[in-house]
């Protein structure tokens, strides 16, 4: 069965036409993504403007090793799932299913290090600034506007995570029952664009986060 | 088939090695105002990333449309957004001792 002949809604020519529609809307939406956390990237550019020493010195409290492990497992995950697409693109749906079981277990493993052991360490340190924020003295301000920063920006992208393994979990779901075939695969690659976005987003939060304000 | 596996895992070996390569950045005896030149690295991931994993190429004409149109206005936000700070000068004016 051609992509041609495949059933589709009646405000489209073809099958083809819904399929350009559907991945068209996502490249829609993550361009608006792309403005919702480029407001966060610019309250970064603007709070280390401000207040340079104190914001590097938060960022030099970060758990870096666990940070760069996380950026590793969401490179790989992206990679397993670009082989995903590719084993259905040549109508392979058990790889495609084993792709996506990989990925959903790599996901699942960066918010297992992100919530249940990094965020567990910075509370323990002190880090959350409330009242027994740990950096006192000229850099406080800094730190805690810096951790402000760390807080809401990865547990936005955490929520993004969760949003990207329902989508994930979904789509292993729809392709045990074989929806998915050589010649339909639309949801397979629209979730991709959008696990793939969630990955750029850490790709800029790591550097963001724990290498710029450092130093040796 | 192999030739697009290929590829893609070459891509996955690039991202590692600029990972790296922004890592050792990250301990470098960079000045403050200096250090997010380490930006350049995770720059050119996401260019690989939205490339060859998403594929930016591939799909109709609007699909490229609206990735850089999300570019352009990052770059206006971005731009517009740190005028400010980038080019404002404190003036301190002196206390008149007037109370």
């Amino acid at each position: 069965m051609s992509e041609t002949s495949l059933p589709h809604e009646f405000q489209y020519s073809s099958a083809a036409h819904q399929a350009e529609t559907a991945v068209s809307g996502m490249w829609l939406f993550l361009a608006t993504e792309v403005l919702f956390f480029g407001a966060i990237f610019l309250a970064w550019i603007y709070c280390r403007h401000w207040n340079q020493a104190g914001f590097d010195a938060g960022a030099q409290h970060t758990q870096l090793a666990i940070g760069t492990i996380n950026t590793v497992i969401l490179l790989t995950s992206s990679l397993v799932y670009s082989f995903g697409v590719a084993f259905i693109e040549a109508g392979n749906n058990r790889r495609l299913i084993q792709c996506c079981a990989v990925v959903w277990g790599l996901g699942f493993s960066f918010l297992i290090l992100k919530f249940g052991l990094e965020y567990y360490k910075d509370f323990s340190d002190h880090l959350f600034p409330g009242p027994d924020f740990s950096i006192n003295g000229a850099l406080s301000g800094g730190a805690r506007l810096f951790f402000v920063f760390y807080f809401v920006s990865t547990a936005l992208h955490g929520i993004h995570m969760i949003g990207g393994l329902t989508l994930v979990g979904w789509v292993i779901l729809r392709a045990r029952r074989n929806e998915f075939s050589a010649v339909y695969y639309t949801p397979v690659t629209v979730v991709g664009l959008y696990w793939s976005f969630v990955d750029i987003v850490w790709i800029v939060l790591y550097a963001l986060i724990y290498l710029v304000g450092r130093g040796p | 088939m192999n030739e697009r596996f290929r590829w893609l895992l070459g891509t996955w070996v690039l991202l590692l090695v600029l990972l790296a390569a922004e890592f050792g950045a990250g301990f470098l005896p960079l000045k403050p105002a200096v250090r997010p030149l380490i930006l350049i690295a995770p720059v050119i991931m996401v260019a690989a990333v939205g490339i060859m994993f998403m594929q930016v190429k591939r799909g109709p004409a609007v699909v490229r449309l609206f990735a850089v149109a999300g570019l352009v206005w990052l770059c206006i936000l971005l731009g517009l957004g740190s005028l400010d700070p980038m080019t404002r000068t404190d003036v301190y004016v002196q206390s008149t001792g007037i109370k």
